[in-house]
């Protein structure tokens, strides 16, 4: 919708005329069709795609903001983003590891934890951040006119990164344990892409909500640590009753994190569970995207 | 010539309910999406009684390089008006063309992280606003020296004076450099200097030829800069000859009000209420 359009151009007049003179006049070219159209709410569109390029500096300032900001306000900075799921690990350890022994298919339990609850705090940190974003953007919102898709969209990329650093642990993680790396390695980029747009869908579609219905950001902790118990992160899924096993990978986490961990570790890969995954993931991107756009034009009204 | 600006029958409804309670409980959401299809099989009659019409039938053109001002009461529907200009909000019904970029400021400062750095801030609040970082890059001397806080720039602006604060603000608004530009009461703040300052920069503006939609309750503002006056009253839009008639109708419409509150003037006031209650 918006576009830079080399043709318009104002004029460069120095002169100091009041009133308006006509020179101005014949001294701007204006295009043919307008940039900007501004229109009622249509009962059926997609966010705006090309608008949404126009302003991706934005975008990039938005996550850069976001960094910035929490480094200089933690004295740890970047080591929280390892300490997270580090700590989540230790705890899981000690009380399902130690006391309940969770029976893991032949790899030490803090390795099996720590290769799901790293993709699993990216994904509920994102999904987590993203749905209070816009309403804690409200200032810009009533100010200013921006693709707002960018600012959930922005709090998962500030996730990412975290994500990427936490990942180096992993690493060790596996020399130190002897794991040898198999050729599945190479899906995992797939896997983490696969992840953001699930975090994505599930992180706008929650963000709008949230601008209208404030309870949803009560919800959300209750709901991602429902999420997280659904999910094979603690356990394997092989634990899960065959026959509820079908339903069991419903859950677009699933298929995700199970495969997150097979593919880090060596182990058996589920490829049915990611194809369902991956469909699930793609209608839920599509629903999201049209629900937030059709609530995107009264955010400045209702927020 | 042709218009850079063409607003065709623009209105904007707002809903009274969902004005009274911003943010519903779930058990009222719930209650409102079971209501919602019988109230959609109701018609339209039954939302209109329950709706307000904050801008309605508002057409103008504006030619490129003019200078319009909107004055009117508080809720009149200026900011409406503004605000769906600027794309914040959508209008409920008509449309509206604009054939050049658009830069608004309906105030200064927006985006501002009191944590960050005043050079920090002035690249996220340019890139906000809708500058290309490019273009803030080769500016930002030029911003920097306009504001006059150059020795507090690696400083985080909420140890800044509201004075610097504020120069900073407008500094990077300044160099704004859309087709079109609208500005909302923003120099209503600060000190006699300031306003100043900003009036020059105002004038600096309308002799590049950009085309500036200008809201103020500052009659003398608006008389120095404005070629073209619209009076906003009670969601309407009247257009007159000159800025010097406007504010004298304008003026007189405003004793009026004082004597006796006029039906006009208390649709406008409810929707101020409304406005203060969202």
């Amino acid at each position: 919708m918006i576009s830079e359009n080399p043709r318009v151009s104002a004029a460069n007049l120095t002169s100091k005329a009041p009133p308006l003179s006509e020179k101005f006049h014949s001294s701007l070219i204006l295009p043919e069709d307008p940039l900007i159209k501004i229109r009622p709410t249509r009962s059926w569109s997609f966010i705006d795609l090309r608008d949404v390029w126009a302003h991706r500096e934005l975008f990039y300032f938005l996550v850069w903001r976001d960094l910035k900001v929490r480094y200089k306000q933690t004295l740890l900075g970047a080591l929280w983003v390892i300490l997270q799921p580090g700590l989540m690990t230790l705890i899981f350890m000690v009380f399902l590891g130690l006391l309940v022994r969770v029976p893991t298919p032949g790899v030490p339990y803090p390795l099996f934890l720590y290769a799901a609850l790293l993709p699993w705090t990216f994904f509920s940190n994102a999904v987590a951040s993203s749905s209070y974003s816009l309403v804690a953007s409200a200032h810009m919102i009533t100010r200013v006119y921006f693709p707002r898709v960018m600012v959930p969209a922005a709090m998962v990329a500030v996730r990412l990164s975290d994500f990427l650093i936490a990942f180096v642990i992993v690493v060790g993680l596996i020399i130190y344990y002897g794991v040898h790396p198999t050729w599945s390695l190479l899906v995992l980029p797939v896997l983490v892409a696969h992840l953001t747009l699930l975090a994505v869908a599930v992180g706008l579609w929650l963000a709008a909500l949230n601008v209208r219905y404030r309870d949803v950001g009560t919800v959300i902790p209750v709901l991602l640590q429902l999420w997280m118990f659904v999910s094979p992160i603690i356990y394997p899924s092989s634990m899960v009753p065959a026959r509820w096993r079908g339903l069991y990978f419903l859950n677009p986490l699933a298929g995700i994190i199970e495969n997150f961990r097979a593919c880090l570790l060596g182990l058996p890969f589920n490829r049915d569970g990611l194809i369902i995954s991956a469909c699930i993931t793609l209608a839920l991107l599509f629903y999201s995207a049209h629900a937030f756009r059709r609530m995107e034009d009264e955010f400045a009204d209702v927020i | 010539m042709r218009p850079i600006i063409q607003v065709r029958d623009l209105g904007k409804r707002y809903h009274l309910r969902k004005a009274r309670n911003t943010n519903p409980t779930l058990r009222e959401a719930v209650v409102g999406a079971l209501r919602w299809p019988i109230e959609r099989l109701g018609g339209r009659n039954g939302s209109e009684k329950n709706s307000l019409w904050a801008l309605r039938h508002v057409s103008f053109d504006v030619l490129p390089g003019e200078v319009v001002g909107i004055i009117g009461p508080n809720g009149a529907g200026k900011s409406t008006l503004l605000k769906i200009l600027s794309r914040i909000t959508k209008p409920s019904e008509g449309e509206v063309d604009i054939y050049g970029r658009v830069g608004s400021l309906l105030e200064i400062g927006t985006g501002f992280h009191p944590d960050l750095t005043g050079r920090e801030n002035i690249y996220l609040n340019a890139v906000i606003l809708g500058m290309k970082h490019a273009e803030t890059k080769r500016k930002f001397d030029e911003i920097v020296a306009f504001s006059e806080v150059e020795q507090f720039l690696d400083m985080p602006v909420k140890f800044y004076s509201s004075g610097m604060y504020l120069r900073l603000a407008f500094a990077v608004a300044a160099h704004l450099e859309p087709e079109i530009l609208i500005l909302d009461e923003v120099l209503a703040v600060g000190d006699a200097t300031f306003q100043k300052k900003c009036l020059s920069k105002m004038n600096e503006v309308r002799s590049q030829g950009r085309t500036v939609f200008f809201v103020s309750h500052n009659m003398l503002a608006i008389k120095q800069m404005c070629n073209r006056v619209f009076i906003v009253n009670g969601g309407r839009l009247s257009a007159t000859p000159d800025p010097a008639t406007a504010i004298a109708t304008y003026a007189a419409s405003g004793a009026n009000a004082e004597k006796g509150r006029t039906g006009i003037n208390q649709f406008g006031s409810g929707l101020n209420n409304m406005a203060a209650s969202a």
